[in-house]
């Protein structure tokens, strides 16, 4: 095990070792400046680099691919080749360039003074001194990079998180150790931790009090505080079997499943909301629970972990496939935050939660530029966006249960029924009402065919004097019959002669047709020959005018006495269904006015809410599914305005790279990726994921970070174990390493402080005693929900409620509904994870608001009152005394003290006087034992 | 853990000392590395092993509280504190080099109100702001302010979070995760809106991947009632000497406990904490409980919700709350794409005389050299008339979104007063000469509070993340 010293040595050395290779890299660099020439580089030659020249030439921003901001970078030079010689001005091309000389004159816009032009050609001529970061040299943090083929190579050559986990001898117990202890710490995970303990002369502590195990074994596996009587059962007689048995039985609870499936969803960012919409939009996610209940039920059922990844990651393409209920899985991808629709931002959630969150490797930061620190190019962040752009969410999802029969059910589908006859309706009224008011403005469509009005200057069609705004739809098919229409042709003819002639001779044309019409009726429509020979036309207007009176004639007259075939033919040719001026119902919103989309789009919503919010209806799952595949463009800088070279889908290179099949997205074969026994990263992360949760504190120090900038695991050896047993002995089973775990001597030792630790290991990172912990928000709640005698463990899950909600006491807290735009300030002063980003391990913080809500919660003033209706059921006929008895064994599973019991007695006495019935004297008792440390902590 | 018995900083509000050095930035090894290189450390984070405790800045800053006076929906430059008399020659007529906004916009449009010069140095300020005008000598007036898009979603996320679309904390996060905050009876961000959220809800002060505790506190200034405005600051049903005596069984509880527990300070933090939590529930109640004011000091904040919450705000950082933001008000109040006259006359008639008493109070109180106040929005609007169209505008009367130019003013704190930096072009369209984006002005703002923006870092997924990302300019033309 390596000390302190040695690991703070080792990362120094990582630090060199690093730098050491662009050392390499860059060939002839001067060497270290005297103090003048240093003095001179800081305090005039960076200064003007820094203010002049680094906007475009530093770090990422590397215009022309010039960075001034490290000296190698300067030599090596951008596009142009190296921007400085040493020693010679006149040869240098950053001299030539601020002296403007050239046609690339720097900085474009803002010369440098005469006076700084000197100080950079006295720099050149005093051969680039530079000191301090940049210079190259060291441990240069500045340097530039090596090429990323070799830092891909050397991480999987060298990096400790890229090397296959590998098992490890048990080591024989150290001499040190007295034979009692070796004795109870000879489980694997043991006795390589005595052996790192031992290599710098700690020892382990004892092993915890038997109350003070059991109690925290309940919480760990089930977040939920023992009986009472459990603990006083197992004190009684308290062995190793005793407490395997106890193991197993809670490992086996549902309430084990979901208290640990609280902590995966942490790291699946779960949420019920999309996060911001605009104003209107439905941000809820309705079916996000069955993701949830569906994380439970695979823990219920223990199963292995590369299957529980592979569904969430490609339920809908295991083969054989997986059951209808599983494809609830793939809500893993889809309950993350939505970004007001941004793809780029969606697809950067899923790749960071697939990468950081189940493998501890930081790719999202290469959106923008290769990786500055782990291996890993743009490139290998936009193949794994190829496949993420090449699945979609469908319009409706698939449900994946019955809905329970039963009255609920009945009156769900009556109401479904009738929200949908609702869409149908507004649809109709609204194809009417276009229709209605495309026949009233039957000339205007004629004279588009002829004159068409201007448009606006963002193309759009124009409104009329009377607010009517023309249809594009019913112009274009308006202008297919007419100008299809022969000379002949009985109704259109007329128009189809005419409808080109200019304004002066249209009079003229218009006359010389008429007259002929006087002589041959019969081929004319006589409904048209009638409104033409009496109205005589002779503008394109008036003629389309006269058109639009038969046409509102012919509209109008069906089904009357009015009608004649000659109207029936006007009727037949542009106002029946199928005709140009008629709205097809499937054409409704193309034509619908801005507030009759609104109101489809509410009506629209009240079915979704009603199918995610109502009782009685079919769960569905929030699946991803299979788009038409295609390979994404590298977005320069993540710009998508920057589009670059096409990348195909692949895995990152780091990880073998392999190409993703021509005709998929590449989903399965990344989750095969991932959970491949050979991926040496999975494993390490939920083992790591899974001790950090059973211990307070994790193996690797960086949680969810296995990559280059990780801090390595001090205790490599053991978690090398571990990840491969996990595999080999346990085949993936999150239950046999969580046994594995809570069996270990490790986890069963005091977590009395020690003094011999206290400066040599403050940070416990020899884990020579257990951690203190705080209970979760979730845990907190639900125990005193517990001492409350509310908590029903029946609850099958379903829509999520409000948890601070007094009448929701009885629901565990994971059944909390979560919008991740209004997050409840208790929940977050609780240090609940950030449901925005995959969380390993929640940051705890100790506020003061904290404590506001154990004084002032109206949820524990609840629970406190029923907690002392409780303890005064469970004392029957015992008074105070026994009250105080039962109220202590309800709240701290535990009997009182006998000063505790004076304590409680006492302040039953004091407070005789004026009590008050709203909150009466038990119930403040109550509430003060419930407001305790020891409620709110696990030794 | 590290834990200085020292009046204030015994805060146990625990990060671990080993999770503060991994998280911000800083672990062993880069402490190493970074002596080995320049002997320098973050004091930011070195010194500390609690999350809201007071932490030393970088260097010396002369601003120790902000109060953010955020005018959302984007307040009109052009007719507040950046005059264009071209605007008046140019009037219904198009001007040249019209930049595309949100919407289409047509001629110009003159400013409709009056302008006049103000203190010793001159500042042109428009009636609309005669009472801040009053302070023109104090005031560091930025008129060369861009953002990178015309719409308020990404505008108000980067002015507030410095990214546009990415979840990152706000600035009032990342200044209380830097420097802590001096009461720790109050939160040490405080956000006040009245009515509601603005637009963008509670992503304008959210902690992000910052520890929960530096989330901005929202408050909600339309009630008055403290008992509403602060969560649980009192219980439900016990008064003070009832719940007192309950309190202190609890302590003696909880003392037992801990004597069991060789005075583990995780536990001696969390009986900290309790007794704070005792103190907070007056002190909350007192500093946000304006009726305590004389009836002057309320008459001269003027009588409304911005005289209430401005004099709050005053009330927080008197107490010593870091980071104050004190929006207009729920949605986009500022935005007025319409009949801008009478909107922005409404709007500053009700903040214009309790910004002005702000500033008299802090002046009065000594309180300005260390208070920055920040005045703006997430950008500002056209030079040119929106047209009529239907997004609900029918009325050619007002102006549309725009971020290529807009001011924002600052003044305490360390900034130069009676200064005006930059300026947009004869029109105000755009921020030709000095021009300062967003991240220059975070850069600035923590610059004055004594945190330097490229070392104010949080490890996250892998990557040292700051307010300003990789961008950002301390721009000292103003300071002081």
């Amino acid at each position: 095990m390596p000390s302190r010293l040695q690991l703070f040595l080792c990362l120094v050395w990582l630090a060199i070792g690093l730098s050491g290779g662009h050392f390499a890299a860059a060939a002839n660099l001067p060497g270290e400046p005297d103090a003048a020439a240093a003095a001179f580089f800081e305090t005039k030659v960076r200064p003007l680099l820094v203010a002049k020249c680094h906007d475009c030439h530093s770090g990422d921003t590397s215009e022309g691919g010039l960075r001034l901001d490290s000296l190698p970078a300067l030599l090596t030079g951008g596009a142009s080749g190296a921007a400085a010689v040493a020693g010679e001005v006149d040869g240098s091309l950053l001299i030539s360039a601020i002296r403007r000389t050239k046609v690339a004159a720097m900085p474009p816009d803002d010369p440098l003074s005469s006076e700084e032009v000197a100080v950079l050609e006295e720099w050149v001529a005093r051969g680039l001194p530079w000191s301090g970061p940049g210079s190259g040299r060291g441990d240069d943090p500045l340097a530039a990079p090596p090429s990323m083929d070799s830092r891909i190579a050397s991480a999987q050559a060298s990096h400790w998180s890229f090397q296959p986990p590998r098992r490890h001898e048990l080591p024989a117990t150290p001499d040190s150790i007295d034979a009692p202890t070796a004795e109870r710490w000879h489980a694997p995970i043991d006795r390589l931790m005595l052996r790192d303990m031992a290599a710098v002369g700690a020892r382990p502590s004892p092993p915890a009090e038997p109350a003070v195990l059991v109690r925290r074994l309940w919480f760990d596996l089930t977040g939920l505080p023992p009986p009472a009587g459990e603990v006083d059962a197992f004190c009684e007689a308290p062995s190793q079997a005793a407490y395997a048995t106890l193991v197993d039985r809670l490992l086996a609870s549902p309430e084990h499943a979901e208290h640990w499936a609280r902590r995966w969803l942490d790291l699946a960012r779960y949420a019920d909301t999309m996060g911001y919409a605009f104003d209107g939009q439905e941000s809820n996610y309705p079916f996000a629970w069955t993701y949830r209940d569906w994380v439970v039920h695979a823990f219920e059922a223990d199963m292995p972990y590369d299957r529980f990844v592979t569904l969430q990651l490609a339920a809908d393409l295991v083969a054989p496939p997986a059951a209808p209920a599983d494809l609830a899985a793939l809500g893993f991808l889809t309950v993350g935050r939505t970004f007001l629709g941004n793809t780029h931002d969606i697809i950067d959630d899923r790749i960071d939660l697939v990468t950081r969150g189940l493998m501890g490797l930081t790719v999202a930061c290469a959106r923008c530029h290769d990786h500055k620190y782990e291996p890993v190019s743009t490139a290998d962040y936009y193949a794994l966006h190829g496949i993420f752009a090449s699945c979609s969410i469908p319009e409706e999802l698939p449900v994946i249960g019955e809905a329970t029969p039963g009255p609920e059910a009945d009156s769900f589908a009556a109401k479904m029924q009738e929200l949908q006859q609702r869409i149908e309706e507004h649809t109709q009224a609204v194809y009417e009402r276009a229709t209605r008011e495309a026949i009233a403005h039957a000339a205007d469509y004629f004279l588009e065919t002829s004159r068409p009005r201007a448009r606006g200057a963002d193309g759009r069609t124009p409104v009329l004097e009377d607010g009517y705004e023309l249809q594009q739809l019913l112009i274009d098919r308006f202008t297919r019959t007419v100008t299809g229409a022969a000379a002949e042709h009985p109704v259109l003819g007329l128009w189809t002669q005419v409808r080109s002639v200019g304004d002066d001779t249209f009079a003229e044309a218009t006359r010389a047709i008429l007259a002929t019409w006087e002589q041959e009726p019969d081929s004319i429509n006589q409904a048209i020959r009638e409104e033409m020979l009496s109205a005589r036309p002779e503008t394109p207007q008036a003629l389309a005018e006269a058109y639009g009176r038969v046409v509102m004639r012919a509209s109008a007259s069906d089904n009357t006495a009015e009608d004649t075939p000659a109207l029936a033919a006007v009727r037949t040719l542009l106002t029946v269904p199928g005709a140009p001026l008629v709205v097809l119902p499937e054409e409704a919103m193309r034509v619908a006015r801005r507030e009759e989309r609104t109101e489809l789009r509410k009506r629209e919503r009240d079915i979704t809410s009603h199918q995610g919010n109502a009782p009685g209806g079919p769960p569905r799952a929030m699946v991803l599914q299979e788009a038409s595949v295609q390979n994404s463009r590298i977005l320069q800088r993540g710009n998508p305005g920057r589009p670059g070279d096409v990348v195909p889908r692949r895995m990152p290179t780091v990880l073998g790279g392999l190409t993703a099949a021509e005709n998929a997205s590449g989903r399965l074969q990344l989750a095969e990726v991932i959970t491949s026994p050979s991926n040496p990263l999975t494993p390490r992360l939920i083992v790591d994921w899974a001790w950090r949760h059973h211990f307070g504190q994790g193996l690797v120090a960086t949680p969810g970070d296995l990559g280059l900038r990780g801090e390595p695991p001090v205790h490599a050896d053991l978690l090398d174990d571990l990840a491969q047993r996990f595999i080999d002995e346990g085949g993936w089973s999150l239950r046999w390493l969580h046994r594995e775990i809570v069996m270990s001597s490790c986890w069963q030792q005091s977590s009395a402080l020690r003094d011999d630790l206290a400066d040599r290991d403050p940070d416990n990172l020899l884990f020579a005693r257990a951690n203190r912990q705080r209970l979760s928000w979730e845990a907190w709640r639900d125990s005193l929900a517990t001492a409350a005698g509310s908590l029903d463990l029946s609850h099958d899950g379903g829509p999520g409620i409000d948890p601070l909600a007094i009448e929701n006491l009885h629901v565990r807290s994971l059944y909390a509904r979560l919008d991740r735009q209004d997050v409840p300030g208790m929940l977050r002063i609780f240090d609940i994870a950030n449901p925005d980003t995959a969380v390993h391990v929640r940051s705890q913080t100790t506020v003061p608001q904290q404590s506001l809500a154990v004084l002032n919660a109206p949820l524990m003033v609840e629970a406190a009152r029923r907690l002392a209706a409780r303890a005064t059921r469970d004392a029957g006929d015992g008074g105070d005394e026994q009250f105080v008895v039962h109220l202590w064994r309800a709240a701290l599973s535990r009997s009182p003290s006998d000063d505790e019991v004076a304590a409680g007695l006492g302040f039953l006495t004091t407070e005789a006087e004026g009590d008050v019935d709203e909150f009466d004297r038990h119930a403040r008792l109550a509430q003060a034992v419930l407001a305790t440390a020891e409620f709110q902590y696990i030794d | 853990m590290h834990c200085q018995p020292t009046a204030t900083s015994c805060d146990h509000d625990m990060l671990s000392r080993r999770s503060m050095l991994t998280r911000s930035g800083m672990g062993l090894g880069w402490l190493a590395a970074a002596h080995l290189l320049a002997g320098d450390s973050n004091a930011a984070a070195s010194s500390g092993s609690s999350s809201l405790a007071p932490r030393s800045p970088h260097f010396a800053g002369k601003a120790r509280a902000v109060i953010h006076i955020f005018a959302n929906g984007g307040p009109s430059h052009l007719d507040t504190f950046d005059r264009k008399v071209a605007l008046e020659t140019y009037a219904g007529r198009e001007i040249p080099g019209a930049l595309p906004t949100e919407r289409r916009t047509g001629a110009a449009l003159p400013s409709p109100f009056t302008f006049s010069r103000h203190g010793e140095s001159g500042l042109e300020v428009s009636e609309l702001f005669s009472s801040v005008a009053r302070h023109a000598d104090r005031l560091c007036v930025v008129r060369s302010m861009h953002a990178d898009v015309p719409n308020h979603e990404p505008s108000l996320m980067l002015m507030n979070c410095g990214d546009a679309r990415l979840v990152r904390p706000a600035a009032g996060a990342w200044v209380t995760y830097g420097l802590g905050t001096e009461n720790q009876n109050l939160p040490g961000f405080v956000v006040m809106c009245p009515g509601g959220y603005p637009i963008k809800g509670t992503e304008n002060w959210r902690n992000a991947f910052l520890p929960g505790a530096f989330q901005g506190t929202y408050i909600d200034t339309n009630k008055r009632n403290v008992d509403e405005l602060v969560q649980h600051v009192r219980h439900p049903i016990l008064g003070e000497g009832m719940q007192k005596r309950q309190f202190d069984l609890t302590a003696q509880l909880d003392r037992r406990h801990l004597e069991a527990r060789q005075h583990d300070p995780q536990l001696e933090a969390r009986l900290a904490s309790m007794e704070l939590a005792w103190r907070m529930q007056s002190e909350a109640g007192d500093a946000f409980d304006v009726t305590r004011e004389p009836k002057h000091v309320l008459d001269r904040y003027g009588d409304g919700v911005q005289g209430r919450q401005m004099l709050i705000a005053r009330r927080l950082v008197e107490r010593g709350v870091r980071y104050v933001q004190v929006w207009h008000g729920a949605g986009q109040p500022w935005d007025s794409h319409e009949h801008i006259e009478k909107n922005h006359r409404r709007l500053a008639g009700e903040c214009d005389q309790a910004i002005g008493a702000l500033l008299d109070d802090l002046v009065g109180l000594g309180l300005l050299e260390s208070t920055l106040v920040l005045w703006g929005g997430e950008f500002g609007r056209t030079p040119t008339v929106e047209l009529p169209n239907d997004a609900g505008v029918s009325v050619a009367s007002g102006r549309d979104h725009n971020h290529h130019g807009f001011t924002v003013w600052m003044a305490g704190g360390g900034v130069k007063g009676g200064y005006v930096h930059g300026a947009t072009d004869e029109f105000g369209f755009k921020a030709v000469e000095k021009r300062m984006h967003v991240h220059d002005l975070q850069a600035t703002m923590l610059h004055l509070l004594g945190l330097n923006h490229e070392r104010l870092t949080y490890r996250h997924s892998g990557r040292d993340f700051r307010l300003t990302d990789i961008h950002g300019n301390v721009i000292s033309d103003l300071l002081a």
